[in-house]
């Protein structure tokens, strides 16, 4: 019970940090064939307040999520008797559209591609950190009815206008690169959620390789000098171990 | 197995075989037809005379009477030749003729027979073997007219002899020759497989003995070398590979042990633990870093990203690395600038080009501000797109402290840096991953100096020139 206990108090001080907004409940469905790794983020998802089923071959996979309301579903690529990319494809062929993320030991571009190809939404390679699964599984479920139809996203008194790209804090407003503005964007879209390094390399630069050096942070502290400077509440939040968040901190 | 026994089994002796019989089956044909219609033709030109005659002679009756025919026949009778004849009353009482004895009742019916007889004048001899026609005269007398058979059963066994002759020659010299032929081709099948054999037992540096005839055999050999070449090429490479991974990925797998050991060791309390666990966590994603740099050099070395290549164009590649690591740079004292006029197309992979870039890229950075501020510098990374000839070039130089000229050649491999930068942090396999990657898309990473600092390109081939040529 003490470990479980102190995971718990691990997993609430990296993954949620300051984050104090209530996390919506989510239904996820977990198809990985190595139960070790499977129960470990099981455990991980319900300590931070999901719901996870974990099967460990393609078809009963495929059984789970034909029937079973979810809201995401987490793939492995390699499975016994059904392999993750055949499981997606007869998903999509079916008109399921839940979004999936896939996982895989295979990190390479190619792969990437294929398994986006195959109706993937989003490709994780092995092995993971928790905080970067969890990030990812949280934008997927947010996706649908997201706010991508939204021509202002506002955060506090931050507000952006996808049709006019003019970002306003208060009466004032901000001028900002290209780039920055679609970091911003992205941040925006994902408002009280967290956004991983990765995330934004893939979602805002579209690479998928790892620099050698943190170069996000140094974007992300040009951003956070422009939207938070001289401002009284910081909307811009490092989250330790996992990435950003952008939220309006005067909420609770 | 008997050296007899793998002849037979070879597949040069079983051809020949075939070749043998088929060509045994033929002459024996052509013999045989060639004798059969030798013996038509004579058997006709009998028939033809001996009709010929008993017209004549059987006229000789209608003018002149059995004392007529029985005349010219003793006449015809004394003559030397093949020809028999004989004319005989009704009862068989021979008149005249050289026919000494016939088979009983040879002469009762009309027609052409084949039969023995004995000649008169060599009373008891051997019997002879004709071909007679019989003929009943008007009033009961009976001719017969006949030719030996002797001159055409001669030509026959001529031609039997011959035929058995050929084909006990054909099957002699077909048999040596195929023997000589497989034994040939065999000698050098077997030294080829002993040589496999050797290979295969690991020694990668045999090579197939050549003749130099050029033929079949020849060929299989060049090929085979040169796959074992290649073969060889890439062991070497692998083991270099496995060698350098061993090595370098059990030297910070170390570390990761030697700090949680000491963890457990020494700390005392809940923060000392978080503290080592998070370095632990740190150290292991160093590793998955280094791991993910040797698969992706693995993988371009061994030209599996070959797929996915479009074209693309390398300044907006180059605009895009220096976008990101611009802020970087800023907040590090350096200029970091991009030139890149024109477009420069190339045909290859967007990620692992633009990967190679910010490698060098990250490396000019950290690299560049290491120069001690004394130096009194203005501390500039240039990267640069450029056409040049058949090729673009991606430049990165930079006014740091560069690389010397004899250790160029060096960190270019696997996990080499130089001993100055080992306060760097960097896995040592930015460059070889640029290198690979270069080499992927059959181009090159030159090294060369900026007086001062390092000039690093990547020169890969123009793909709007290729389309032109």
């Amino acid at each position: 019970m003490a470990s479980i206990q102190n995971r718990i108090e691990t997993m609430n001080s990296v993954l949620s940090g300051e984050r104090q907004i209530a996390r919506e409940s989510m239904r996820l469905l977990i198809v990985e064939d190595d139960t070790d790794a499977a129960e470990y983020i099981v455990r991980a998802f319900r300590e931070v307040g999901h719901v996870a089923d974990h099967v460990t071959d393609g078809e009963e996979g495929l059984a789970l999520a034909l029937d079973g309301d979810y809201d995401v579903l987490i793939v492995d690529r390699m499975l016994p008797k059904l392999d993750g990319l055949s499981l997606i494809k007869t998903l999509r062929d079916k008109s399921v559209e839940t979004p999936v993320l896939i996982l895989s030991a295979l990190g390479q571009v190619d792969d990437r591609v294929k398994g986006l190809r195959a109706g993937g939404d989003d490709y994780l390679p092995k092995p993971y950190s928790f905080s970067e699964l969890l990030a990812r599984v949280e934008a997927l479920a947010r996706r649908r009815g997201s706010r991508g139809e939204e021509t202002v996203y506002r955060v506090g008194d931050l507000e952006l206008d996808r049709l006019s790209h003019r970002v306003t804090r208060g009466k004032e407003e901000i001028v900002l690169q290209p780039r920055e503005f679609r970091l911003l964007e992205y941040l925006m879209k994902h408002a009280g959620q967290v956004v991983t390094r990765t995330m934004l390399l893939e979602n805002v630069w579209d690479y998928h390789f790892d620099p050698q050096t943190n170069v996000i942070d140094v974007h992300i502290s040009r951003l956070r000098s422009k939207i938070d400077k001289g401002f009284t509440q910081s909307l811009l939040h490092t989250v330790r171990g996992a990435g950003y968040m952008i939220r309006d901190g005067g909420g609770k | 197995m008997t050296a007899l026994g793998k002849l037979f089994r070879t597949t040069a002796f079983k051809l020949t075989l075939v070749y043998l019989v088929v060509f045994a089956l033929f002459a024996i044909f052509l013999l045989g037809y060639f004798a059969l219609n030798t013996r038509r033709l004579i058997t006709d030109q009998i028939t033809q005379t001996v009709d010929a005659e008993i017209t004549g002679l059987s006229e000789q009756y209608n003018q002149g009477g059995i004392r007529r025919l029985v005349q010219v026949v003793e006449n015809r009778s004394r003559r030397p030749g093949s020809s028999l004849y004989l004319v005989t009353t009704f009862n068989g009482e021979g008149l005249a003729g050289n026919v000494g004895s016939l088979p009983d009742g040879l002469l009762s019916e009309d027609g052409w027979r084949e039969t023995y007889y004995r000649r008169q004048e060599e009373s008891d001899a051997v019997e002879h073997h004709a071909l007679v026609r019989v003929f009943q005269l008007p009033g009961g007398f009976r001719l017969l007219v006949g030719r030996d058979l002797e001159e055409r059963e001669h030509i026959y066994d001529i031609v039997i002899a011959a035929g058995r002759w050929s084909i006990l020659v054909v099957v002699v010299l077909g048999l040596a020759g195929g023997f000589f032929v497989a034994r040939r081709v065999l000698r050098r099948v077997d030294a080829m497989t002993e040589t496999t054999g050797v290979i295969m037992n690991g020694d990668l540096t045999g090579r197939l003995p050549v003749s130099g005839t050029g033929d079949e055999l020849d060929r299989l050999a060049i090929n085979l070398n040169a796959m074992l070449a290649r073969i060889e090429t890439l062991m070497a490479g692998l083991k270099e590979v496995s060698d350098n991974i061993a090595h370098d990925l059990k030297t910070p797998l170390t570390r990761l042990r030697n700090r949680a050991e000491e963890a457990l060791r020494v700390a005392h309390g809940e923060g000392d633990y978080r503290a080592a666990l998070e370095a632990t966590i740190e150290e292991s994603a160093g590793l998955i870093r280094t791991f993910d740099a040797l698969l992706m050099i693995a993988r371009a070395e061994s030209g599996q990203a070959r797929d996915n290549r479009v074209e693309l164009d390398a300044a907006e590649l180059a605009r895009g690395v220096v976008e990101l690591y611009e802020p970087l740079a800023d907040e590090k004292g350096i200029t970091l600038e991009v030139e890149a006029p024109a477009p420069a197309m190339v045909r290859g992979n967007r990620e692992l080009i633009s990967q190679a870039l910010a490698n060098l890229v990250d490396n000019a950075i950290k690299y560049v501000a290491c120069v001690p501020e004394k130096a009194h510098r203005d501390l500039a990374i240039k990267v640069r797109a450029v056409n040049d000839g058949g090729q673009v070039l991606l430049i990165v130089s930079d006014n740091g402290p560069g690389i010397p000229e004899q250790m160029r050649g060096k960190v270019v491999e696997r996990f080499v840096r130089l001993d100055q930068s080992r306060t760097v942090p960097g896995s040592g396999l930015g460059l070889s991953l640029v290198a690979a990657v270069a080499r992927l898309h059959d181009g090159e990473l030159r090294l060369e100096s900026n007086d001062p600092g390092l000039r690093a390109v990547i020169a890969l081939p123009r793909a709007d020139m290729q389309a032109a040529a």
